[in-house]
Protein backbone atom coordinates (compact mmCIF):
# COMPACT_ATOMS: atom_id res chain seq x y z
CA UNK A 1 0.00 0.00 0.00
CA UNK A 2 1.44 3.32 -1.06
CA UNK A 3 -0.04 6.76 -1.71
CA UNK A 4 0.68 10.46 -1.52
CA UNK A 5 -1.85 13.14 -0.56
CA UNK A 6 -2.33 16.81 0.17
CA UNK A 7 -1.59 17.10 3.87
CA UNK A 8 -4.08 19.83 4.95
CA UNK A 9 -7.00 17.86 3.58
CA UNK A 10 -5.76 14.64 5.11
CA UNK A 11 -5.44 16.31 8.53
CA UNK A 12 -9.02 17.55 8.29
CA UNK A 13 -10.39 14.08 7.56
CA UNK A 14 -8.16 12.63 10.24
CA UNK A 15 -9.66 15.01 12.80
CA UNK A 16 -13.18 13.96 11.81
CA UNK A 17 -12.43 10.29 12.25
CA UNK A 18 -10.50 10.78 15.45
CA UNK A 19 -13.61 11.96 17.28
CA UNK A 20 -14.67 8.34 17.50
CA UNK A 21 -11.35 7.07 18.80
CA UNK A 22 -10.96 6.82 22.52
CA UNK A 23 -7.74 6.01 24.37
CA UNK A 24 -9.80 4.17 26.97
CA UNK A 25 -11.01 1.21 25.01
CA UNK A 26 -11.13 -2.40 25.99
CA UNK A 27 -10.24 -3.56 22.48
CA UNK A 28 -6.61 -2.52 21.87
CA UNK A 29 -6.86 -2.32 18.08
CA UNK A 30 -9.53 0.39 18.43
CA UNK A 31 -6.88 2.84 19.65
CA UNK A 32 -5.73 2.74 16.03
CA UNK A 33 -7.06 4.30 12.89
CA UNK A 34 -7.76 2.15 9.88
CA UNK A 35 -6.69 3.25 6.42
CA UNK A 36 -8.04 1.28 3.51
CA UNK A 37 -6.94 2.21 0.03
CA UNK A 38 -8.80 1.06 -3.06
CA UNK A 39 -8.72 2.32 -6.62
CA UNK A 40 -11.73 4.50 -5.83
CA UNK A 41 -10.02 6.29 -2.97
CA UNK A 42 -8.93 6.20 0.66
CA UNK A 43 -11.27 5.26 3.50
CA UNK A 44 -10.38 6.28 7.07
CA UNK A 45 -12.12 4.51 9.97
CA UNK A 46 -12.15 5.25 13.68
CA UNK A 47 -14.27 3.57 16.34
CA UNK A 48 -14.74 3.13 20.08
CA UNK A 49 -17.26 0.30 19.70
CA UNK A 50 -20.13 2.68 20.57
CA UNK A 51 -19.67 5.06 17.68
CA UNK A 52 -17.71 4.62 14.46
CA UNK A 53 -16.82 7.27 11.93
CA UNK A 54 -15.76 6.68 8.35
CA UNK A 55 -14.37 9.39 6.09
CA UNK A 56 -13.80 8.85 2.41
CA UNK A 57 -11.22 10.66 0.28
CA UNK A 58 -12.05 10.20 -3.37
CA UNK A 59 -9.30 9.53 -5.89
CA UNK A 60 -11.28 11.22 -8.66
CA UNK A 61 -11.55 14.59 -6.89
CA UNK A 62 -8.65 16.76 -8.11
CA UNK A 63 -8.57 18.84 -4.93
CA UNK A 64 -7.52 15.86 -2.85
CA UNK A 65 -4.29 15.38 -4.86
CA UNK A 66 -4.53 11.71 -4.01
CA UNK A 67 -2.05 9.65 -5.97
CA UNK A 68 -2.32 5.92 -5.52
CA UNK A 69 0.80 3.79 -5.87
CA UNK A 70 -0.61 0.47 -4.73
CA UNK A 71 -3.79 -0.46 -2.81
CA UNK A 72 -4.07 -2.17 0.58
CA UNK A 73 -5.04 -1.56 4.22
CA UNK A 74 -3.30 -0.85 7.52
CA UNK A 75 -4.14 0.12 11.12
CA UNK A 76 -1.91 2.80 12.66
CA UNK A 77 -1.81 4.08 16.27
CA UNK A 78 -4.16 7.05 16.04
CA UNK A 79 -2.58 9.43 18.50
CA UNK A 80 0.99 9.21 17.19
CA UNK A 81 -0.10 9.05 13.57
CA UNK A 82 -2.20 12.21 13.69
CA UNK A 83 0.38 14.14 15.69
CA UNK A 84 3.08 13.19 13.21
CA UNK A 85 0.94 14.07 10.21
CA UNK A 86 0.06 17.46 11.70
CA UNK A 87 3.73 18.32 12.20
CA UNK A 88 5.14 17.15 8.89
CA UNK A 89 7.01 19.94 7.03
CA UNK A 90 5.71 19.96 3.44
CA UNK A 91 2.30 20.36 1.78
CA UNK A 92 2.18 16.82 0.54
CA UNK A 93 2.98 13.58 2.32
CA UNK A 94 3.63 10.03 1.23
CA UNK A 95 2.68 6.88 3.12
CA UNK A 96 4.07 3.49 2.32
CA UNK A 97 3.46 0.17 4.08
CA UNK A 98 6.54 -2.07 4.13
CA UNK A 99 7.12 -5.57 5.51
CA UNK A 100 5.64 -6.57 8.89
CA UNK A 101 3.20 -3.64 8.84
CA UNK A 102 6.05 -1.15 9.21
CA UNK A 103 4.77 2.08 7.77
CA UNK A 104 6.92 4.86 6.41
CA UNK A 105 5.69 8.46 6.35
CA UNK A 106 7.64 10.93 4.26
CA UNK A 107 7.24 14.64 3.70
CA UNK A 108 10.08 16.76 2.40
CA UNK A 109 13.23 15.59 4.11
CA UNK A 110 11.43 14.12 7.16
CA UNK A 111 10.87 10.41 7.34
CA UNK A 112 9.06 8.45 10.08
CA UNK A 113 8.68 4.73 10.41
CA UNK A 114 5.89 3.56 12.74
CA UNK A 115 4.62 0.12 13.63
CA UNK A 116 1.22 -0.68 12.23
CA UNK A 117 -1.23 -3.53 12.83
CA UNK A 118 -2.90 -5.96 10.49
CA UNK A 119 -6.09 -4.36 9.15
CA UNK A 120 -7.74 -7.79 8.95
CA UNK A 121 -7.99 -7.79 12.75
CA UNK A 122 -9.96 -4.54 12.80
CA UNK A 123 -13.63 -5.12 13.64
CA UNK A 124 -16.01 -4.91 10.72
CA UNK A 125 -18.50 -2.09 10.78
CA UNK A 126 -22.12 -3.18 10.62
CA UNK A 127 -23.57 -3.10 7.15
CA UNK A 128 -26.79 -1.14 7.07
CA UNK A 129 -28.57 -1.55 3.81
CA UNK A 130 -32.11 -0.38 3.95
CA UNK A 131 -34.27 1.31 1.41
CA UNK A 132 -36.00 3.32 4.07
CA UNK A 133 -33.61 6.19 4.40
CA UNK A 134 -34.59 9.53 5.89
CA UNK A 135 -33.07 12.74 4.57
CA UNK A 136 -32.91 15.68 6.96
CA UNK A 137 -31.57 19.18 6.44
CA UNK A 138 -28.23 19.34 8.27
CA UNK A 139 -28.97 22.63 10.05
CA UNK A 140 -32.39 21.42 11.18
CA UNK A 141 -30.84 18.22 12.51
CA UNK A 142 -28.15 20.18 14.35
CA UNK A 143 -30.83 22.36 15.92
CA UNK A 144 -32.90 19.34 16.89
CA UNK A 145 -29.87 17.76 18.54
CA UNK A 146 -28.94 20.95 20.40
CA UNK A 147 -32.50 21.36 21.65
CA UNK A 148 -32.99 17.83 22.92
CA UNK A 149 -29.54 16.75 24.09
CA UNK A 150 -29.62 19.27 26.96
CA UNK A 151 -32.30 17.22 28.70
CA UNK A 152 -30.53 13.89 28.36
CA UNK A 153 -29.63 12.23 31.65
CA UNK A 154 -25.96 12.03 32.59
CA UNK A 155 -26.54 9.36 35.20
CA UNK A 156 -25.76 5.79 34.30
CA UNK A 157 -28.26 4.52 36.86
CA UNK A 158 -30.97 4.80 34.24
CA UNK A 159 -29.18 4.06 30.98
CA UNK A 160 -32.28 4.39 28.85
CA UNK A 161 -32.60 8.07 29.77
CA UNK A 162 -29.08 8.82 28.48
CA UNK A 163 -30.53 8.60 24.98
CA UNK A 164 -32.81 10.67 22.80
CA UNK A 165 -36.02 8.92 21.84
CA UNK A 166 -36.74 9.28 18.12
CA UNK A 167 -40.12 8.29 16.80
CA UNK A 168 -40.86 8.57 13.11
CA UNK A 169 -44.44 8.06 12.12
CA UNK A 170 -46.62 9.41 9.36
CA UNK A 171 -43.97 11.87 8.08
CA UNK A 172 -43.55 13.30 11.55
CA UNK A 173 -40.29 12.99 13.48
CA UNK A 174 -40.61 13.31 17.25
CA UNK A 175 -37.47 13.67 19.36
CA UNK A 176 -37.78 13.48 23.14
CA UNK A 177 -35.18 13.53 25.90
CA UNK A 178 -35.69 13.62 29.64
CA UNK A 179 -33.66 13.04 32.79
CA UNK A 180 -36.94 12.96 34.77
CA UNK A 181 -36.27 16.46 36.15
CA UNK A 182 -36.92 18.20 32.85
CA UNK A 183 -37.96 17.19 29.38
CA UNK A 184 -37.41 18.51 25.91
CA UNK A 185 -39.50 17.55 22.92
CA UNK A 186 -39.08 18.58 19.31
CA UNK A 187 -41.30 17.73 16.35
CA UNK A 188 -40.32 17.90 12.70
CA UNK A 189 -42.28 17.40 9.55
CA UNK A 190 -40.36 15.43 6.93
CA UNK A 191 -41.19 14.97 3.27
CA UNK A 192 -40.64 11.24 3.15
CA UNK A 193 -42.46 8.05 2.36
CA UNK A 194 -45.51 7.63 4.58
CA UNK A 195 -44.67 3.99 5.22
CA UNK A 196 -41.45 4.73 7.04
CA UNK A 197 -41.88 4.05 10.72
CA UNK A 198 -39.12 4.00 13.33
CA UNK A 199 -38.94 3.96 17.11
CA UNK A 200 -35.35 4.11 18.36
CA UNK A 201 -33.25 5.50 21.21
CA UNK A 202 -29.93 7.04 20.18
CA UNK A 203 -27.32 7.75 22.90
CA UNK A 204 -27.13 11.50 23.58
CA UNK A 205 -23.35 11.34 23.46
CA UNK A 206 -23.43 9.97 19.92
CA UNK A 207 -25.75 12.73 18.75
CA UNK A 208 -23.51 15.35 20.29
CA UNK A 209 -20.50 13.93 18.45
CA UNK A 210 -22.53 13.75 15.27
CA UNK A 211 -23.48 17.40 15.43
CA UNK A 212 -19.82 18.32 15.99
CA UNK A 213 -18.87 16.29 12.93
CA UNK A 214 -21.37 18.13 10.73
CA UNK A 215 -19.37 20.92 9.12
CA UNK A 216 -21.04 23.97 7.64
CA UNK A 217 -20.64 22.82 4.04
CA UNK A 218 -22.83 19.75 4.63
CA UNK A 219 -26.39 20.45 3.51
CA UNK A 220 -28.32 17.28 4.13
CA UNK A 221 -27.87 14.22 6.30
CA UNK A 222 -29.18 10.81 5.43
CA UNK A 223 -30.32 8.62 8.31
CA UNK A 224 -30.58 4.85 8.04
CA UNK A 225 -31.64 2.58 10.85
CA UNK A 226 -31.01 -1.13 11.30
CA UNK A 227 -31.65 -3.56 14.12
CA UNK A 228 -29.31 -2.05 16.73
CA UNK A 229 -27.37 0.54 14.75
CA UNK A 230 -28.06 3.89 13.19
CA UNK A 231 -26.05 5.34 10.33
CA UNK A 232 -25.88 9.01 9.41
CA UNK A 233 -24.32 9.84 6.06
CA UNK A 234 -23.23 13.47 5.65
CA UNK A 235 -21.20 14.17 2.53
CA UNK A 236 -18.11 11.96 2.62
CA UNK A 237 -18.56 11.13 6.32
CA UNK A 238 -20.43 8.10 7.60
CA UNK A 239 -21.34 8.12 11.28
CA UNK A 240 -22.42 4.87 12.93
CA UNK A 241 -23.85 4.68 16.41
CA UNK A 242 -25.11 1.89 18.61
CA UNK A 243 -28.74 2.22 19.66
CA UNK A 244 -29.87 1.91 23.26
CA UNK A 245 -31.93 -1.16 23.92
CA UNK A 246 -35.04 -1.12 26.04
CA UNK A 247 -38.32 0.69 26.27
CA UNK A 248 -38.31 4.43 26.64
CA UNK A 249 -40.79 5.51 29.30
CA UNK A 250 -44.04 6.96 28.07
CA UNK A 251 -43.45 10.72 28.00
CA UNK A 252 -46.42 12.19 26.16
CA UNK A 253 -48.54 12.10 29.30
CA UNK A 254 -45.94 14.10 31.23
CA UNK A 255 -46.70 17.20 29.19
CA UNK A 256 -49.76 18.88 30.67
CA UNK A 257 -52.52 19.58 28.18
CA UNK A 258 -54.11 22.44 30.10
CA UNK A 259 -52.84 25.19 32.35
CA UNK A 260 -54.14 27.60 34.96
CA UNK A 261 -51.59 30.41 34.68
CA UNK A 262 -49.90 31.64 31.50
CA UNK A 263 -47.35 34.35 30.89
CA UNK A 264 -45.10 35.44 28.03
CA UNK A 265 -41.46 36.49 28.17
CA UNK A 266 -38.66 37.47 25.86
CA UNK A 267 -36.33 34.47 26.14
CA UNK A 268 -32.96 36.31 26.32
CA UNK A 269 -34.34 38.82 28.85
CA UNK A 270 -35.69 36.07 31.07
CA UNK A 271 -32.43 34.17 30.70
CA UNK A 272 -30.43 37.20 31.86
CA UNK A 273 -32.69 37.62 34.91
CA UNK A 274 -32.48 33.92 35.81
CA UNK A 275 -28.70 34.07 35.48
CA UNK A 276 -28.59 37.00 37.90
CA UNK A 277 -30.82 35.25 40.40
CA UNK A 278 -28.84 32.02 40.15
CA UNK A 279 -25.65 33.81 41.22
CA UNK A 280 -26.87 33.56 44.78
CA UNK A 281 -28.87 30.35 44.58
CA UNK A 282 -25.73 28.51 43.48
CA UNK A 283 -24.11 29.45 46.76
CA UNK A 284 -26.87 27.87 48.82
CA UNK A 285 -27.29 24.19 49.43
CA UNK A 286 -30.48 23.58 47.51
CA UNK A 287 -30.03 25.81 44.43
CA UNK A 288 -33.60 26.97 44.07
CA UNK A 289 -35.18 30.17 42.87
CA UNK A 290 -38.76 31.18 43.48
CA UNK A 291 -41.10 32.76 40.97
CA UNK A 292 -44.30 34.51 41.97
CA UNK A 293 -47.00 35.43 39.49
CA UNK A 294 -49.82 37.73 40.48
CA UNK A 295 -52.22 38.42 37.60
CA UNK A 296 -54.32 40.79 39.73
CA UNK A 297 -51.36 43.14 40.13
CA UNK A 298 -49.86 42.14 36.77
CA UNK A 299 -46.64 41.36 38.59
CA UNK A 300 -44.01 38.65 38.03
CA UNK A 301 -41.10 38.51 40.46
CA UNK A 302 -38.23 36.12 41.02
CA UNK A 303 -36.46 35.61 44.31
CA UNK A 304 -33.18 33.94 45.07
CA UNK A 305 -32.02 33.33 48.59
CA UNK A 306 -28.82 32.00 50.04
CA UNK A 307 -28.78 32.20 53.83
CA UNK A 308 -24.99 32.56 53.93
CA UNK A 309 -24.60 35.27 51.31
CA UNK A 310 -27.79 37.25 50.88
CA UNK A 311 -30.83 37.43 48.67
CA UNK A 312 -31.99 38.82 45.36
CA UNK A 313 -35.34 39.99 44.05
CA UNK A 314 -36.20 41.15 40.56
CA UNK A 315 -39.44 42.18 38.89
CA UNK A 316 -39.61 40.68 35.41
CA UNK A 317 -40.72 42.31 32.19
CA UNK A 318 -43.52 40.16 30.82
CA UNK A 319 -46.69 40.28 28.75
CA UNK A 320 -50.09 38.61 28.65
CA UNK A 321 -50.05 37.39 32.23
CA UNK A 322 -53.28 35.55 32.78
CA UNK A 323 -54.90 33.03 35.12
CA UNK A 324 -54.53 32.24 38.80
CA UNK A 325 -52.03 33.55 41.29
CA UNK A 326 -49.08 31.20 41.75
CA UNK A 327 -45.84 30.72 43.60
CA UNK A 328 -43.42 28.12 42.28
CA UNK A 329 -39.82 27.12 42.98
CA UNK A 330 -37.43 25.49 40.54
CA UNK A 331 -33.80 24.78 39.76
CA UNK A 332 -32.47 27.76 37.76
CA UNK A 333 -29.95 25.61 35.86
CA UNK A 334 -32.72 23.68 34.11
CA UNK A 335 -34.40 26.96 33.27
CA UNK A 336 -31.17 28.36 31.83
CA UNK A 337 -30.56 25.33 29.62
CA UNK A 338 -34.13 25.47 28.39
CA UNK A 339 -34.06 29.19 27.65
CA UNK A 340 -30.76 28.97 25.76
CA UNK A 341 -32.29 26.41 23.43
CA UNK A 342 -34.93 28.92 22.35
CA UNK A 343 -32.50 31.57 21.14
CA UNK A 344 -33.81 35.03 20.29
CA UNK A 345 -37.54 34.56 20.58
CA UNK A 346 -40.68 35.19 22.59
CA UNK A 347 -41.81 32.29 24.73
CA UNK A 348 -44.94 31.34 26.57
CA UNK A 349 -44.70 29.70 29.97
CA UNK A 350 -47.70 27.75 31.23
CA UNK A 351 -48.19 26.58 34.83
CA UNK A 352 -50.74 24.16 36.26
CA UNK A 353 -49.94 24.32 39.96
CA UNK A 354 -46.96 24.84 42.22
CA UNK A 355 -46.47 21.09 42.32
CA UNK A 356 -46.94 20.15 38.68
CA UNK A 357 -44.36 20.55 35.91
CA UNK A 358 -44.60 23.70 33.80
CA UNK A 359 -43.92 24.13 30.10
CA UNK A 360 -42.08 26.60 27.91
CA UNK A 361 -43.03 26.93 24.24
CA UNK A 362 -42.21 29.49 21.54
CA UNK A 363 -45.12 31.93 21.29
CA UNK A 364 -45.09 31.75 17.48
CA UNK A 365 -45.13 28.00 17.03
CA UNK A 366 -46.50 26.18 20.05
CA UNK A 367 -46.69 22.71 18.57
CA UNK A 368 -43.19 21.82 17.49
CA UNK A 369 -41.03 22.55 20.48
CA UNK A 370 -41.73 22.06 24.19
CA UNK A 371 -39.47 22.32 27.21
CA UNK A 372 -40.83 20.99 30.47
CA UNK A 373 -39.39 21.69 33.92
CA UNK A 374 -40.37 20.01 37.16
CA UNK A 375 -40.65 22.29 40.19
CA UNK A 376 -38.64 21.59 43.29
CA UNK A 377 -40.49 19.90 46.11
CA UNK A 378 -41.28 22.49 48.72
CA UNK A 379 -42.29 21.62 52.22
CA UNK B 1 8.30 10.89 88.48
CA UNK B 2 7.33 12.39 85.16
CA UNK B 3 6.49 8.96 83.76
CA UNK B 4 4.23 8.13 86.67
CA UNK B 5 2.34 11.34 86.07
CA UNK B 6 1.95 10.63 82.41
CA UNK B 7 0.63 7.16 83.15
CA UNK B 8 -1.84 8.49 85.72
CA UNK B 9 -3.23 11.05 83.35
CA UNK B 10 -3.56 8.39 80.69
CA UNK B 11 -5.59 6.20 83.03
CA UNK B 12 -7.67 9.19 83.93
CA UNK B 13 -8.29 9.91 80.24
CA UNK B 14 -9.31 6.32 79.64
CA UNK B 15 -11.83 6.46 82.44
CA UNK B 16 -13.20 9.72 81.05
CA UNK B 17 -13.54 8.26 77.57
CA UNK B 18 -15.37 5.23 78.96
CA UNK B 19 -17.77 7.43 80.85
CA UNK B 20 -18.31 9.52 77.75
CA UNK B 21 -19.09 6.41 75.69
CA UNK B 22 -21.61 5.25 78.26
CA UNK B 23 -23.26 8.66 78.09
CA UNK B 24 -23.40 8.58 74.30
CA UNK B 25 -25.04 5.17 74.42
CA UNK B 26 -27.56 6.43 76.90
CA UNK B 27 -28.35 9.48 74.83
CA UNK B 28 -28.74 7.41 71.71
CA UNK B 29 -31.31 5.21 73.38
CA UNK B 30 -33.14 8.30 74.59
CA UNK B 31 -33.06 9.81 71.12
CA UNK B 32 -34.46 6.64 69.58
CA UNK B 33 -37.29 6.69 72.07
CA UNK B 34 -38.06 10.32 71.33
CA UNK B 35 -38.01 9.69 67.59
CA UNK B 36 -40.31 6.73 67.90
CA UNK B 37 -42.69 8.71 70.03
CA UNK B 38 -42.54 11.55 67.54
CA UNK B 39 -43.46 9.27 64.66
CA UNK B 40 -46.28 7.73 66.67
CA UNK B 41 -47.65 11.13 67.59
CA UNK B 42 -47.46 12.27 64.00
CA UNK B 43 -49.47 9.30 62.82
CA UNK B 44 -51.92 9.78 65.66
CA UNK B 45 -52.22 13.47 64.79
CA UNK B 46 -52.92 12.61 61.18
CA UNK B 47 -55.64 10.16 62.15
CA UNK B 48 -57.22 12.76 64.36
CA UNK B 49 -57.08 15.35 61.58
CA UNK B 50 -58.72 12.92 59.18
CA UNK B 51 -61.42 12.23 61.74
CA UNK B 52 -61.89 15.94 62.31
CA UNK B 53 -62.21 16.53 58.61
CA UNK B 54 -64.82 13.78 58.38
CA UNK B 55 -66.81 15.32 61.19
CA UNK B 56 -66.53 18.75 59.65
CA UNK B 57 -67.54 17.46 56.23
CA UNK B 58 -70.57 15.79 57.78
CA UNK B 59 -71.45 19.00 59.57
CA UNK B 60 -71.00 21.00 56.36
CA UNK B 61 -73.33 18.66 54.55
CA UNK B 62 -75.97 18.93 57.21
CA UNK B 63 -76.00 22.70 57.29
CA UNK B 64 -75.81 22.71 53.47
CA UNK B 65 -73.17 25.37 53.54
CA UNK B 66 -71.45 25.83 50.21
CA UNK B 67 -67.96 24.45 50.64
CA UNK B 68 -65.06 26.78 50.09
CA UNK B 69 -63.39 26.13 46.78
CA UNK B 70 -60.65 23.80 47.93
CA UNK B 71 -58.22 22.14 45.57
CA UNK B 72 -59.49 18.78 44.32
CA UNK B 73 -58.46 16.28 46.93
CA UNK B 74 -56.23 13.38 46.07
CA UNK B 75 -57.53 9.90 46.56
CA UNK B 76 -56.20 8.10 49.58
CA UNK B 77 -53.78 5.92 47.64
CA UNK B 78 -52.39 8.90 45.76
CA UNK B 79 -52.05 10.87 48.98
CA UNK B 80 -50.04 7.97 50.29
CA UNK B 81 -47.75 8.08 47.26
CA UNK B 82 -47.42 11.81 47.70
CA UNK B 83 -46.33 11.24 51.27
CA UNK B 84 -43.66 8.81 50.11
CA UNK B 85 -42.52 11.24 47.44
CA UNK B 86 -42.30 14.04 49.96
CA UNK B 87 -40.28 11.78 52.21
CA UNK B 88 -37.75 11.57 49.38
CA UNK B 89 -38.54 8.38 47.49
CA UNK B 90 -39.42 7.71 43.88
CA UNK B 91 -42.96 6.49 43.36
CA UNK B 92 -42.79 6.20 39.57
CA UNK B 93 -42.87 2.86 37.80
CA UNK B 94 -39.27 3.14 36.65
CA UNK B 95 -37.55 3.86 39.95
CA UNK B 96 -40.11 2.88 42.58
CA UNK B 97 -38.69 2.92 46.08
CA UNK B 98 -35.25 4.33 45.36
CA UNK B 99 -34.10 7.60 46.88
CA UNK B 100 -34.56 10.89 45.05
CA UNK B 101 -31.00 12.07 44.47
CA UNK B 102 -30.20 15.42 46.09
CA UNK B 103 -33.91 16.12 46.50
CA UNK B 104 -34.24 16.54 42.74
CA UNK B 105 -37.82 16.48 41.51
CA UNK B 106 -39.03 13.65 39.26
CA UNK B 107 -41.55 14.32 36.50
CA UNK B 108 -42.62 10.67 36.32
CA UNK B 109 -43.44 10.60 40.02
CA UNK B 110 -45.48 13.78 39.74
CA UNK B 111 -47.41 12.23 36.89
CA UNK B 112 -48.17 9.18 39.02
CA UNK B 113 -49.37 11.36 41.90
CA UNK B 114 -51.22 14.12 40.10
CA UNK B 115 -51.61 12.90 36.53
CA UNK B 116 -54.94 12.04 35.01
CA UNK B 117 -55.51 8.35 34.48
CA UNK B 118 -56.84 7.79 31.04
Amino acid sequence: MQFSIKRTLFVKKLNDVQRAISSKTTIPILTGIKLALTDAGLMLTGSDADISIEAFISATDEKNELEIGSTGAIVLPARFFSEIVKKLPEDTMTLEVKDNFQTELRSGSASFTINGLDANNYPHLPSIDTEKQVVIDANVLKQLIAQTVIAVSTQESRPILTGVHLVLDNQELLAVATDSHRLSQRKLHLDIDKDIHYDVIIPGKSLLELSRTLSDDVETVEMRIAENQVLFVAGTISFYSRLLEGNYPETSRLIPSSSTTQVEFNAPQLLAAIERASLLSHASHNNVIKLTLDPAKDDVTIYGNSPDVGNVQETLTHSNLDGEQLEISFNPDYMKDALRSFGQTEIQVAFTSALRPFTLVPTEDQDHFVQLITPVRTF
Amino acid sequence: MEKQKLYDSFVQLEADAKRMLARIDEMQTDLMQVLERDAELEIENQHLRERLQEIQAAADKKSERPKTAAAPRLSKSRANLKKLYKAGFHVCNQMYGSRLDDDEPCAFCLDVIYGERR
